[in-house]
């Protein structure tokens, strides 16, 4: 856990002080495929609550879920329609799937100390 | 928070799986890219504001430019209005009354809008049909002037500057029609044959290249079809005013204007 949230604060002091930008173009790519790589994390919460974690399941779909909705993006530009809608229905449901699983879990835990 | 915090650990002890420091310390990385990248698009959005496609870009610089060129126009309006109007004063206190400047102004206007005879440098065209054997299966039509000719022929008159024009004696205003109506054309009501002798008054060597010029509308006529197109340029001409009345149903000057 305390490396989970140090590894967060990392990214958050890289991405503020690196100084690297990318076309602004890419930006709505970016967005969705961020939107795909929370979906893995939350996921990954769930299955450690779940006790499924495993770590090439986890770190193939982080980056293939990224990659995937970034292009579905992308084509979705180049075609004219906009297919990234997919993505974010997909991976948005998902997302509050996941988290509503994972409240349930810990509540349950909490109400078992509880009583305990 | 703490006691989350606790849960998390608790359920990292507890599992079989989030056991080894390997995924936790992969687990950390995912997030520190996932933090990195989000932060960097963080920064991006706010440094752009949002998502503008190439092609609405371009629209709005051309609705700006547009705008720009409406100012312009307008400025040059209010210039032009501030001028008018200083003439009046200067009109008014020099000799009491502003008649003379309206009146100059409506020779003006006359004088631009066709309602005045008029004279100056400029070119004369004549336009004949042909009179070639057709070859054979060919259109009749396509020794013949039409009405289109004469309009492609007006415009590149006026592309060059032609101040202007009438044809076959007829002053062609800017309601003026040019009609087909068989072999004949009609212009101002007036109907008129072949030939058809265009004046036109403006620099008389532009005009005259707009009808000799390789590739212009009349050379194509000439070369191509055969018909009689010929040019003569004059040093002074007259073209005499609109004679007939306009009469406009529809439209009424703007208020404010």
């Amino acid at each position: 856990m305390l490396l989970a949230i140090i590894g967060l604060m990392m990214g958050v002091f890289l991405g503020l002080y690196l100084p690297i930008t990318y076309p602004a173009t890419y930006s709505l790519y970016i967005s969705v495929g961020i939107l795909a790589a929370i979906d893995s994390v939350f996921g990954a919460i769930r299955s450690v609550l779940e006790d499924r974690f495993n770590t090439e399941i986890f770190v193939s779909g982080f980056f293939g879920n990224a990659i995937l909705a970034g292009f579905l993006a992308y084509i979705g530009d180049r075609l004219g329609v906009p297919l990234y809608y997919a993505a974010i229905f997909a991976f948005g449901g998902r997302l509050f799937q996941n988290f509503a699983i994972i409240r349930r879990y810990l509540l349950e835990r909490l109400r078992s100390k509880k009583v305990s | 928070m703490q006691n989350l915090l606790k849960l998390f650990n608790k359920a990292g002890d507890e599992g079989e799986t989030m056991k080894s420091t390997y995924q936790k310390i992969i687990f950390a990385l995912m997030l520190c890219i996932l933090s990195f990248v989000t932060i960097l698009q963080f920064r991006n959005v706010v440094e752009d504001y949002s998502f503008v496609s190439l092609k609405n870009i371009e629209d709005l610089q051309t609705a700006i430019n547009q705008e720009r060129e409406g100012i312009k126009d307008l400025k040059e309006l209010i210039t032009s209005n501030q001028a008018r109007l200083e003439e009046y004063n200067s009109a008014l206190r020099a000799e009491g009354s502003i008649q003379d400047v309206l009146k100059s102004e409506i020779d003006n206007m006359k004088l631009i809008s066709g309602f005045q005879d008029v004279e100056g440098p400029g070119i004369t065209i004549i336009l004949q049909d042909s009179d070639r054997e057709l070859y054979e299966g060919e259109d009749p039509n396509d020794l013949v002037i039409h009405d289109g000719d004469i309009l492609i022929i007006l415009n590149s008159l006026k592309v060059a500057g032609a101040e202007a024009i009438a044809i076959n004696g007829q002053r062609v205003l800017n309601t003026s029609e040019i009609k087909c109506t068989g072999p004949t054309i009609t212009i101002n009501n007036h109907t008129y044959g072949q030939p058809f002798i265009i004046k036109a008054i403006g620099d008389p060597e532009t005009l005259d290249a707009a009808i000799k010029a390789p590739g212009s509308y009349a050379e194509y006529l000439r070369e191509v079809y055969g018909l009689k197109v010929e040019s003569y340029v004059s040093p002074l001409m007259n073209i005499t005013r609109y004679k007939g009345s306009v009469n406009m149903k529809n439209i009424t000057a703007k208020e404010g204007d």
